[in-house]
């Protein structure tokens, strides 16, 4: 408010005219001060295009005056160059942001389209020109249309528990950890046979990866999908069938609420600055955005899994539940949790146990994806 | 004699009526100006109360202005967006409503309704709102800038990267325009191209954390731990709670201690597995290996 009002005072007239008086400009050795007065003179005369000129001297001599740049503003203002005067608001924003006029021009001006500003291009160097010819090559390979529907290129296996942490086992030493290592190799394979999606595993053989790597590899791998495959177990050994779980904000009944509540505490944004009150973080809004989506996305292949599954399997079918599970949730993708069978159960575990079961189990596995 | 008189009488009277009509106009005139310049102190009064964070005296101020001037866009964009800040989106979607009702070019309002539209999950009408924008306004970055994000959480690494360019081109001082501009291009393995915008989005933003995390993956999957291994370090000297650093480094760590156990270096791996513990003391792979191999 104050700067304004120094403004309103300058426009009177007298104060520029007693204030040029006592520093007269000399034709030369004027400092950026003396152009931004003459500028503001100019400007309060009308006299814009003089204005501009002796202003541009002015930031030129001196790149951090917040006042030069807004009277700059003003005068491409004045003389309707919207893209010129928003580029000069935004420099005098950005070096002094209580500017409450510029900062109201720029959002004034800016409510309708402004021309785009030609900037000065600069000479490419050799990193630049080598990635200019890796799109030219990699980009014309590729296929896409315009559709919003979701893509998967790219699939990140993961074969549960491994090494020291056995999971579950049967009554006839069947180990979890080796028939999801099987599994997520057989269906490596074979997605990567059929050439159409990229396939990469948590793990390749029988060594333990913590929970929280699961997802830190999905994510080293930009993958589009992550299926963490695991064998189920109770203490009732009468219980069967094949599930799929995926995450989600809430559980979709009160087991997989159980199950959920060991790890419930919602994944963070974690950005080192938080959204204060009267803040609108935009890239929060868009991560909770694509956090919804890839739930949402993350039941629609849960579904797609299960029943390809009860469809190709003579496995009974628990169906789908939502949980916020620790190995999905730090996933920046859908992702889906396979339990196929009950390793307690002697029928579930002796199909396991067979090669054309788990052949079976991959192709619905690939069918589904 | 009356002829003279008439005539006297009716310049007496057109005097009269001239002199009325500038009293009328003078006064209408001030009254004008009067409003005029009223209305503006009311909206500069409320754009300061805004960007002083004084969100309900903002209000105050601009629906003030609204009264005495209801087609006014920037005091309703200005409502929209005070609304927004409180949280009170269907009071921000109805202000920024009423700006497109006035003017449907008003680009402003629109993109705040595409972005509500976002809050709300509601990714198509969001896409169709930001489109429009790029039909009214081809130079409009935000717009761009959505479009290509949406593009990108669906997996159309083509139409992200198209996308995204544009809002590049149309304004490159965006930080997060590169960051994402680079997760396209490493979706679909353009890796010069990636960390170039990486880069470029902490060259902007020193404290982009997230572009310096994939900076480090471009690194450790060329095989390059050091490099990864500093960048992520890098991050955690930014944010100590970086939980993707953390995950990243205790992966790293963990598979350069792999190495070396395979190398028959024990002394390296349990210095390595002591790291890992050292940024994520549950990491049960280090304590279970520490066990075995620590004398």
């Amino acid at each position: 408010m104050e700067r304004r009002k120094f403004l309103q005072i300058l426009g009177k007239g007298f104060f520029v005219s007693s204030f040029s008086g006592v520093f007269p400009t000399a034709a030369f050795g004027k400092t950026a001060f003396d152009y931004a007065l003459e500028g503001q003179n100019f400007l309060q005369n009308g006299a814009y295009h003089k204005a501009i000129e002796v202003l541009l001297k002015a930031v030129e001599m001196d790149s951090e005056s917040d006042w030069a740049y807004g009277l700059l503003g003003r005068s491409y203002r004045a003389l309707h160059k919207e893209a010129e005067a928003v580029d000069a608001f935004r420099k005098a924003v950005r070096l002094n942001p209580e500017d409450v006029y510029s900062r109201m021009m720029i959002e004034m001006i800016t409510q309708k389209p402004v021309p785009r500003l030609q900037k000065e291009t600069e000479p490419l160097t050799p990193l630049e020109i080598k990635a200019r010819k890796e799109e030219a090559d990699i980009l014309a390979s590729l296929e896409s249309d315009e559709e919003l529907t979701y893509k998967v290129k790219r699939v990140v296996i993961d074969a549960g528990h491994g090494g020291f942490d056995s999971g579950a086992v049967g009554r006839n030493g069947l180990k979890e950890k080796d028939v999801t290592l099987d599994l997520a190799r057989m269906l490596h394979q074979k997605i990567e046979n059929e050439g159409k999606i990229k396939p990469f595993l948590t793990r390749t053989d029988d060594y333990y990866v913590p929970l929280s790597d699961r997802t830190t590899i999905a994510n080293q791998f930009q993958a589009d999908l992550f299926i963490s495959i695991h064998v189920n177990a109770s203490k009732n050994r009468s219980a069967q069938g094949s599930e799929t779980y995926y995450c989600s904000e809430t559980a979709s009944n009160r087991e997989a609420a159980r199950v959920a509540s060991l790890e419930n505490s919602v994944l963070k944004y974690d950005e080192p600055i938080k959204a204060k009150e009267g803040y609108i973080d935009i890239e929060e809004i868009l991560f909770r955005f694509e956090q919804r989506l890839n739930w949402k996305e993350s039941g629609v292949f849960a579904s797609t899994f299960q029943k390809r599954i009860e469809e190709k399997l003579p496995l009974k079918s628990r169906g789908v539940n939502a949980a916020n599970f620790f190995v999905l949730r730090r996933a920046r993708m859908p992702s889906i949790l396979l339990e196929i069978g009950f390793i307690s159960n002697s029928d579930d575990e002796f199909r396991l146990g067979q090669r054309t079961f788990r052949q079976r189990i991959v192709d619905s596995v690939a069918w589904g994806l | 004699m009356m002829d003279q008189r008439k005539r006297l009488s009716m310049i007496a009277m057109c005097m009269w009526i001239y002199m009325m009509f500038a009293a009328c106009f003078f006064f209408m005139l001030q009254h004008y100006n009067a409003h005029a310049a009223d209305i503006n102190d009311i909206i500069f009064k409320g754009a300061d109360y805004h960007y002083k964070g004084a969100l309900d005296e903002a209000i105050a101020s601009f629906q003030e202005a609204a009264r005495l001037d209801p087609n006014n866009e920037f005091v309703h964009n200005q409502l929209g967006l005070l609304y927004a800040k409180k949280e009170r989106n269907d009071d921000a979607f109805r202000e920024f409503s009423t700006v497109v009702k006035i003017d449907r070019r008003n680009i402003f309002a629109l993109l705040w309704i595409g972005i509500l539209y976002l809050k709300q999950s509601n990714m198509d009408r969001a896409f169709e709102t930001f489109h429009e924008i790029t039909v009214i306004d081809p130079n409009n970055a935000d717009a761009y800038y959505f479009i290509g994000s949406i593009y990108n959480f669906r997996r159309n690494p083509v139409k992200a990267i198209e996308y995204l360019k544009k809002a590049r081109d149309a304004d490159s001082d965006e930080a997060d325009t590169h960051y994402r501009l680079g997760r396209a291009f490493h979706n679909v393995d353009m890796i010069n191209n990636a960390y170039l915008e990486y880069n470029k989005a902490v060259e902007l933003k020193p404290t982009y954390t997230k572009a310096i995390n994939e900076i480090g993956w471009i690194y450790y999957n060329q095989g390059n731990y050091d490099a990864a291994i500093s960048e992520w370090e890098k991050t955690l000297s930014i944010n100590p709670k970086d939980e993707d650093a953390i995950s990243n480094l205790a992966r790293a760590y963990n598979e350069i201690a792999f190495l070396a156990l395979s190398n028959e270096n024990t002394a390296h791996a349990v210095a390595y597995w002591n790291k890992t513990l050292s940024i994520m003391p549950n990491n049960k792979a280090a304590q279970y290996y520490l066990k075995q191999y620590q004398k």
